[in-house]
């Protein structure tokens, strides 16, 4: 742990006398981030060393490019089927805007990024949602661009890793979006069908249409510690049947405890887990090396 | 009172201003260098901004991006500490146009005093007695004219000195020319300025230094005087309060000729008025340093007074909250500075401690000295009630002061300690020049 973070802040109030301050003191959110956890000011060099994570375990989201560059070799990523993107067919209100700004502010066209990359060597299709777009919700693109994928990776006979973050399906493409769990659904299995391996890492959130489809159809299923995961929000199922759910409600240490997940990856480790589990993947495939 | 301030240095001293700080509940941003991410000002402050390479002109010289890095983290002052920018009037200027407050004194004040020629000028105006001396030479054959009749030996002096630097001796008329040019090159290399002047070279001397503290309302204290003739080189090495040479009688004709140089020159902040001693107690104006200084501790020990408190209260409009009248001076107190002999990182650290023994640093058991600034490790400091007594509590303090991993000083400064000469506190600047 860095030595700042291990001294404690003294709760002196602020000497009077003299001038005011010419200005109050802003916010610095250019400098440090507060950790929701902890509380705690960590500066972004810390957080940046830290793959977006806190000292104190705590997991920031993470931006797409990034998370594919944490997590696979340097420039072997090839990005696929980047055209793509969302049009405003049911004339939702404020819609168009809304992925306009999007587009602009993040520089992705959609709220997936898919592509064909390695991880320490071994070959893989790869998709991994992004949590600053529309809070990788599952419109008629993501669900295309993700079953083009699956469909991709079996052709190739390619084992797919997909790093799910995920409010949900989304809304503002109605019933369209929820088609997308069917279809997603059904090119998962035919690449599972083929012997192809599939691995999913859950981080947090991942919520409802995307839990309820290709999030949770991995062959092996990790997640990041304390994500959530589930369908319904807490605060639903609360008004649903009038209790308050426990503290660790949906989390992903739940679900490994009830077998929903098979592990807890901190992210430090990701990147070598992932790997391994695709040498073991690959050494067992069927058509290979007379199994 | 400013809610957040910015130290614009590293170091000891910028962890000695944050810990103040941190007691006036400031909140506080530290600047870094590339080399220096991992230093303690910069685990203590509340916020860190990078603000270059290593090497100091790129980082802490570079007025500009520490501005910008107080504009950007909403800081409503900065302290230079002592070194770097602390003496330069364009850093307070610039600082001043940015609206931030700059904890030392006015521009103008400053580049009064940085002009040596011109302070001696201006401390000869108010009544201060400096050493017979010359204006600014036009070329070395009115500098030997002036030799003559001030008498050698003289002390040809540049008017940007400052560190030892574009300071020349010269003993005999031979030796002058010569002198006049290095000292001229010299000063031009190094400040960019190679006008000089002469001086008479006071010898032996003693170098005795008034601390002032002034506030915006016009008052002026003196918070008595330190003894800083043990010298390497040029540069400081033990410092004590009171000195051993001055009297009461002195002490009073000292307090009163730096408070009316203080005030003539309208200054505000905290300032040392550096003074040589000759042995018939006679005294002369050397310079003002506008910032401040290393050894403020022992001035701090035996007054009581918190003299980074002050400065940051003083920059905030706050007035003294005490007179000359209400200042006392009990005991004693003796410093001595720990100098690295190389870089190197510390694989263990000892620290002593006890009644009255602090020790100001910025060194951690794991933390990287680098070679590219100045070598102080820390300042070891301490009070008792004599004279006698101190010196033997800093003698106990420093044979407990432990840092493995960095050559440094300290038995150097324990033969020092024991030294006849020091123990009698019958020293001049020429300590070192009579050992060799």
């Amino acid at each position: 742990m860095p030595l700042g973070l291990r001294f404690r802040k003294p709760k002196n109030e602020l000497e009077q006398g003299g001038r005011p301050p010419a200005r109050p003191a802003e916010r610095a959110s250019e400098m440090t981030r507060k950790c929701p956890d902890c509380g705690k000011e960590i500066p972004l060099g810390v957080l940046w060393e830290g793959g977006d994570t806190c000292p104190c375990g705590h997991c920031f989201p993470m931006r797409v490019r990034r998370r594919v560059a944490f997590l696979t070799d340097p420039d072997s990523f090839t990005e696929l089927f980047g055209a793509l993107e969302s049009r405003d067919f049911l004339g939702f209100p404020g819609y168009a805007k809304k992925l306009r700004n999007l587009r602009e502010s993040t520089g992705e066209r959609e709220a997936v990024l898919c592509g064909e990359a390695r991880i320490e060597g071994h070959a893989c299709a790869l998709f991994v949602m992004d949590p600053y777009f529309l809070m990788g919700s599952m419109g008629t693109v993501v669900g295309e661009k993700i079953a083009r994928l699956f469909e991709y990776a079996a052709q190739k006979r390619l084992p797919v890793v997909g790093c799910a973050v995920s409010g949900g399906a989304r809304m503002q493409e109605g019933i369209l979006s929820l088609m997308q769990m069917a279809k997603t659904s059904a090119a998962v299995k035919r690449h599972g069908d083929g012997g192809n391996f599939y691995l999913a890492l859950l981080t947090d959130p991942t919520m409802g249409g995307v839990t309820a489809s290709f999030a949770m159809q991995g062959d092996i299923i990790l997640a990041e510690p304390g994500a959530t995961v589930g369908f319904a929000g807490a605060r639903v199922v609360e008004q649903t049947v009038r209790k308050k759910p426990p503290a660790d409600f949906q989390k992903a240490e739940v679900l490994l405890a009830h077998g929903f997940a098979d592990a807890i990856v901190p992210r430090a480790g990701q990147r070598r887990v992932v790997a391994s589990l695709l040498a073991i993947h690959e050494r067992r495939r069927p058509d290979e090396k007379g199994l | 009172m400013f809610s957040k301030l910015l130290i614009a240095n590293r170091g000891e001293v910028a962890v000695r201003i944050i810990r103040a700080c941190k007691e006036m509940g400031i909140a506080t941003v530290a600047v870094y260098s590339a080399a220096d991410r991992d230093c303690l000002h910069v685990a203590l402050a509340d916020q860190c901004v990078c603000i270059g390479e290593a090497e100091a002109a790129g980082s802490y010289l570079d007025a500009g991006r520490i501005v910008s890095a107080a504009l950007v983290t909403g800081a409503g002052a900065v302290h230079p500490g002592y070194g770097f920018l602390s003496e330069s009037a364009d850093f307070a200027a610039l600082c001043r146009k940015h609206g931030l407050a700059f904890v030392g004194p006015s521009e103008e004040a400053i580049t009064l005093m940085g002009d040596k020629s011109e302070a001696r000028r201006f401390m000869q105006r108010s009544g201060v007695p400096v050493a017979p001396g010359t204006d600014i030479l036009r070329d070395a054959d009115e500098a030997a004219g002036a030799a003559e009749a001030i008498g050698y030996p003289v002390l040809v002096k540049a008017r940007a000195g400052g560190g030892g630097r574009g300071i020349r001796l010269v003993r005999t008329p031979e030796e002058l020319e010569g002198a006049f040019f290095t000292a001229s090159q010299e000063a031009r290399a190094a400040f960019g300025d190679g006008a000089v002047y002469l001086e008479k070279f006071v010898s032996p001397a003693r170098h005795v230094e008034v601390q002032i503290l002034a506030d915006e309302a016009g008052h002026v204290v003196c918070l008595g005087e330190r003894e800083c003739s043990i010298q390497k080189n040029h540069q400081k090495l033990i410092e004590e309060s009171p000195s051993p040479a001055v009297s009461a009688a002195l002490r009073a004709k000292l307090t009163e000729t730096a408070a009316q140089a203080a005030k003539a020159a309208g200054y505000v902040g905290a300032g040392t008025v550096e003074f040589l001693l000759d042995a018939k107690q006679n005294f002369y104006f050397m310079e003002m340093n506008v910032r401040l200084q290393v050894e403020h501790a022992v001035t701090e020990f035996v007054t009581g007074i918190d003299l980074v408190k002050w400065q940051i209260r003083v920059a905030a409009g706050v007035p003294l909250d005490f007179t000359q009248a209400d200042v006392r001076l009990t005991g004693s107190s003796i410093e001595c500075r720990i100098n690295a002999a190389a870089a190197g990182t510390v694989s263990m650290l000892h620290v002593p401690g006890g009644p009255w023994v602090r020790f100001d640093s910025a060194l951690f058991t794991g933390c990287r000295v680098p070679p590219y600034y100045d070598a102080l490790l820390g300042k070891l400091v301490v009070r008792a009630g004599t004279r006698e007594e101190a010196g033997r509590k800093l003698q106990a303090a420093l044979c407990e002061l432990v840092i493995d991993g960095v050559p440094s000083n300290i038995d150097e400064q324990l033969a020092v300690l024991t030294d006849p000469r020091f123990c009698r506190g019958e020293y001049d600047t020429d300590f070192f020049r009579e050992d060799e």
